[in-house]
Parts: C-alpha cells; structure tokens; sequence
C-alpha cells in the first residue's frame, strides 16, 4: 500500500507540473494551450541541448535550460499568440495545436527521433531511495515531489504576494474592470505563457532524466489536460487534488484492476467529472459557461 | 533522295536523342513505406537511412546489373491509414514494396500485396506469420526478430541460465496486438517447460511512469522478467524495476538501441538477445558499414545492421531477377535468395518458396561485464532450424 501511495503521489506531481501550465494560460488568457505536452518535450531537450552545449555541470545546465523554457513560452506568446488578439479563441487555440506540431517536427530535425538520456551526461545518478512503509522511489521521483510542491508554493506566494501576480488574478477574475485599472494585459499574458512553458520545462526536464527523453513525450500532456479539466480549467489550486485524483486512479488501474485501462484511466475521469460536475472540482460554473 | 535520307537521318537522330535518355531512366524501382518521423521512428528511421546509404553505394557502382536501383520512401509514420496510402502509391510504381515500420502498417500494406500482387519485404519490423511455413508467395521477412521463434530461444535461454533452479517468469508486453500475442505465447509455453509464470503484464507506450508496472513483478516475485517489445517499454520496465530494487535478471530482444543502452545503464542482471551482431564485435562488415554510412545517416553506424541486411536480401534478389525485372520474376528470384551475412548474423538468410523467413535462425545474447568494463557476449550464437 505505502508503494501505491508513494507511486501516485510521484505520478500526480508530474501531472500537476503540467497541468499548472494549462491553468495558468487558461486563466489569464482563456486560451486552451494544447502545446503544453510539448512544452514538456521542448524542456527536456533544453536539458539536453545545454547539456551538451556546456559539458554537464547540472548546477547551471538545470537552471538554464529551466529558464530557457520560460523565455521560449515569452517567445511563443510574442510570435504566434499576441497576433491572435481580437480573434475568435478558438482560432488562438489552434495556433496552439500548429504550434505543438511545428515544435515536435522541429525536436526531430533539431535532434532526430533517437531516445536519449541526458542524466549521464550530466554526471548525475539516479539510485532507489527508500520510504517508510517499505516503499521504494528514484531520486528524481522525490525530486519531482518537490519540484511540484516548490513550484505550487512559488505559484502561491506570487499570485497572493506580489503585485504582478495580483494583477494576473484580476485580470483573470474581472478582466473588464483589470482593464479599466490600467493592467498591461500583454505582459500578464506573456507572463502566463512563461510560467506555463517554465512548469511545463520543469517536468520535462525531471521526466527527461529520469525515464527517458524522445519527441513523442507530448502525449502525457493529454493526461495532464484531463487533470486540468477534472481540476477546474480556471482553478489552479484544482490541479493538485485532481493530479492526486488521476494519478490514484491510474495507478489502482495498473494495480489491481487491468493495466491496459490504466490508459485511458485519466481520460475516465474525465468522463466522470464532465458528467457529475462539468466546471470540475474547484472550477466555476461561470467559467463553463464563458467555454 | 539526298534531301529524304537527311530527313530520315535527322529524324532517327531526334528519336535517339529522345530515347536516350529514357533508356537511362529503365530503372529497378522500388517502394518503400517506414515509419521515418512519429511515436515509432526510433526503431525505423535507421532502416530507412540504412537503405539510401546502401542503395547510394550500389548505384555509385553502376546499379545492379547496370541498372539504378531507385527507391521511392513514404512516411507512414507508424500508422495504418498513411500505410494504406503509401501502398497504393508505391504499387502504381514498384515492383516490390519494403516495410519497415510498426505492425499497425502491416494489413494496409498486404492487402495492397495481395490487390497489386506487389511482393512485400518486411525489413525492419517483426517478421508476420505470412513468411513463415508455409510462406504467402508474396511475403518475405529479412527481419532479425520474429514470432514464434524469438520466444523458444528466449525461454531456453533462462531455462539454461537458471541451472536447474525453478524460477519465476514474468512477461513484459506492450499494448500491441504482436507483442501481447507473442508473450502469450511465451508464457504457455513457459508453463509446459516447468516455470514458474506471472501472468503477462501489458504496458501502454505512453505510460507516464513503469513503476506500477514494475511493482506488479516485485510483488509476484519474478526471478527472471522477459520483455518482447519496442524498445522504450522493454527498457523503461527494467528501469522502473532498477528503481524499485528489484535485483532479479532481465531478458529482453535487443533492438537496435542495445549497444548504446547496455553501456548507459552498466547493469549485469540485464541481458539482450538479437539476430544481429552488436557492432563491439569488430567484424569487417562493421568497419565497412561505419565508413558508407559516415556523414549520411543521423543513426550511428551501429543502428544500420537491420536495415543493412535488408538491403544486401534486396540486392541478392534484384540482381538475380536480371533485366527486365517484373515482380512475378523478383517474387520467384526472392524466394531463392541465399545472403551471406558476412557477420552481421550468425548465419546466412536462405528462403526457399515454401519458407521466406530464413531456414535457420541465430540467436546472440549480450550483456554489461563488470569485470571487462564492457558489453561482452553469453556464449556464442545459437541456431534454431525453421522448419
């Protein structure tokens, strides 16, 4: 039992990384990124780009290739999103769609489609840890633990704290009256995009060492769209106990029931919430009613 | 007169000029449908970059019985739809259809055989029942792994490692219908040679995390576990089992990722069987293989062999059809081939009209030597007759 908790908690840690990403674009812009599957991919090749670039040293190639995802969210948003203001959002949220096939098409001119493991090039390993209970993880798997429960808390403080993050709030909530205030929406929006592609990059980059890096990676993005929706797409405290909801369910899946269900597990959750409370667990009715 | 026989002479000059060029256009043309770009690519694009480095070679040298050898490539991409397209593209054109790619391609792609009566070389994915006895006339399979055969090698195998000890099986399938089959397959076989067998785990690709997958061979206490899989769900089940502290031994068929993966991970509990010959070996073939392919494929040389010894299969077979080449006559010259290897194998791929898989299959198994700091072989090869 202590293994399938320690099991979901590290599946849900990663599902909430990305499902961040979704919330954080959603509420402020109303756009559904459906690239951010590959934001995890374009993160863990950042790793491994820089990687390569710099010799391993992990204390730098880390971080950089972290805030090299933040700055290609600030891009996209710049080159393909801002030029979609005043039209309908559904045309921004195919942009989204091009945007996630141009990028996956790019990673395999850029790195071809070979698997790669960037983990030795950085110098580092990745040895079991042991849990109470007799439960047993990797390193990464605590690592992305704490990355998600860093980042949430950074996410927290910043949204509450300071005045850029309440100002995102506002113009998420109220965007007419945000507006009225004189708030750059541009720049919330950039700054949305950054923080996506950042949460986004930080999973790909602790998925990248510790399973594997290749193009396809984005599909767990679609899983994670599941926990972004079963969460509240506009709720970003949703996201953790929808993460923990689809990653238990998942898991259970594998576990004791049939693991080729485990699949399409997130996806029947989903289901679920669409049909018992279709604005999700901490969304607002409202906000299904803007979608 | 003098003014008719110039214009005659003009005119058979015209038309020589005009067929000139035409002539040299007579060509061997040939299709070829891989999964070159998506979800599969890692274990397909490197047959596709064999084949042009190869077949650039040929006709560098002047073709096959002076004629080019030229191939058109579609992408297919792993899927069946795009298959179906590439095979009745390719058919308009060739007279002979390469596979190489996931067996979601494989019925589009034989039912176009079957309509166009294409031969199909399948050179790169799982060899399908259909070149085996007794062999489809239009079905061939150079392919180092196949059905049926890889399993009683694999299972001897641990049968043999074990020492007489009763182990404990557990089965590593991906969500594939020739993966789950096969390993089905293995575990009632495994029953009948008195293992011990966990039922077969199916492992989705996309599995977000391989512990839970994993766990489920700790906790039924597997001695041994076998994959039989692409290679990130054979790989990232180990892993995941590493993770966990699983210290049992691990088989899984060694794709074309095995030399590099071996001494990434350095672990001795991890064995990988294959057809083919991992590059460590040094074999002439090898070195030769290193040098075409420099500065022309994005795959090291050491992911060239499957796709090598597809294209030196294709080689035999065009240059025993002759001139001109239709494919009722390539179909019968394939199902005659005899390839030596020349190393890449344990032995050479010989069809006959009733077998297009191989009379005899060979078998090397791999792993990580603490002690030699190196990837070293478990014994020699081992033949299986196909009968």
């Amino acid at each position: 039992m202590a293994q399938v908790v320690a099991t979901t908690i590290v599946v849900a840690s990663l599902y909430a990384l990305l499902g961040a990403g979704y919330v954080l674009v959603y509420r402020a812009s109303r756009v559904l990124n459906l690239a951010q599957g590959d934001m995890l991919t374009l993160g863990g090749y950042l790793l491994f780009a820089v990687t390569a670039a710099v010799g391993g040293a992990p204390a730098l190639s880390i971080p950089l290739a972290a805030a090299l995802a933040a700055l290609a969210g600030f891009v996209i948003y710049r080159l393909l999103m801002r030029p979609m203001a005043g039209h309908p959002i559904f045309a921004a949220v195919l942009v989204t769609v091009t945007l996630g096939i141009l990028l996956r098409a790019a990673i395999v001119l850029v790195f071809t489609d070979r698997i790669r493991h960037p983990l030795p090039m950085l110098g580092l390993s990745n040895p079991p840890r042991h849990l109470p209970g007799g439960a047993v993880v990797s390193t990464f798997d605590l690592l992305t633990v704490a990355t998600a429960a860093a980042l949430f808390l950074g996410l927290f403080l910043f949204l509450h704290l300071s005045p850029l993050g309440i100002q995102m709030r506002a113009a998420g909530e109220k965007a007419l009256l945000a507006s009225q205030r004189g708030i750059d929406f541009h720049l919330l929006f950039a700054l949305s995009w950054a923080l996506a592609a950042f949460s986004g990059g930080l999973a790909g980059i602790l998925y990248a060492n510790n399973v594997r890096l290749e193009p396809s990676l984005d599909v767990l993005g679609l899983k994670a769209f599941a926990v972004a929706l079963v969460g509240g797409l506009d709720s970003l405290a949703g996201v953790i106990p929808a993460a923990l909801l689809v990653a238990a369910v998942e898991v259970l899946t594998v576990r004791y029931g049939n693991p080729l269900l485990s699949d399409v597990s997130p996806f029947l959750c989903l289901l679920a919430m669409l049909l018992v409370r279709p604005w999700g667990l901490f969304g607002t009715r409202e906000e299904l009613e803007r979608v | 007169m003098l003014t008719l026989l110039r214009m005659t002479v003009a005119v058979l000059l015209a038309v020589a000029a005009v067929a000139s060029p035409a002539l040299a256009q007579e060509v061997y043309r040939i299709g070829m449908s891989a999964a070159i770009t998506g979800r599969a690519a890692a274990g397909y694009a490197p047959t596709y970059e064999a084949y042009r480095a190869y077949f650039k070679r040929v006709n560098d040298a002047g073709g096959i019985n002076g004629r080019k050898v030229e191939i058109e490539y579609e992408d297919d991409r792993g899927e069946a739809q795009r298959a179906a397209a590439a095979g009745k593209k390719l058919a308009e054109n060739s007279i002979l259809i390469v596979n190489a790619s996931i067996s979601a391609t494989y019925k589009p792609l034989m039912t176009e055989a079957e309509t166009s009566k294409v031969p199909l070389l399948f050179g790169g994915g799982v060899c399908p029942r259909e070149a085996f006895p007794p062999a489809n006339p239009l079905i061939f399979c150079s392919t180092s792994f196949g059905s049926n055969w890889d399993i009683r090698f694999a299972l001897g195998f641990i049968k043999q490692q074990a020492g007489g000890t009763k182990v404990k099986i557990g089965f590593a399938a991906q969500d594939i219908p020739l993966s789950r089959i096969e390993l089905e397959g293995a575990e009632k076989l495994a029953k009948e040679m008195g293992f011990g067998t966990i039922p077969v785990v199916v492992v989705p690709g996309a599995a977000p995390d391989f512990g839970p997958f994993a766990q489920k061979f700790k906790d039924a206490g597997a001695d041994w576990v076998f994959a039989w899989a692409p290679w990130p769900v054979e790989i990232g089940v180990f892993e995941a089992l590493q993770r966990i502290g699983w210290t049992g031994s691990y088989l899984l068929y060694g794709h074309q990722q095995t030399q590099d993966e071996l001494t990434r991970l350095k672990a001795p509990n991890l064995y990988a069987f294959g057809g083919n010959a991992l590059f460590i070996e040094n074999a002439p073939i090898h070195a030769e293989i290193a040098g075409v392919v420099k500065g022309q494929t994005t795959h090291p040389a050491h992911y060239m062999a499957e796709g090598w010894v597809s294209a030196m299969v294709l080689e035999a077979g065009l240059k025993k059809c002759g001139w001109p080449c239709t494919r009722e006559k390539i179909a019968a010259a394939m199902a005659t081939v005899s390839v030596d290897t020349r190393g890449l194998r344990g032995g050479p791929i010989e069809w006959t009209a009733d077998n297009h898989y191989r009379k005899s299959t060979w078998y090397k198994v791999y792993r990580w030597d603490p002690a030699k700091s190196g990837i070293a072989s478990v014994g020699g090869w081992t033949r299986l007759d196909v009968k």
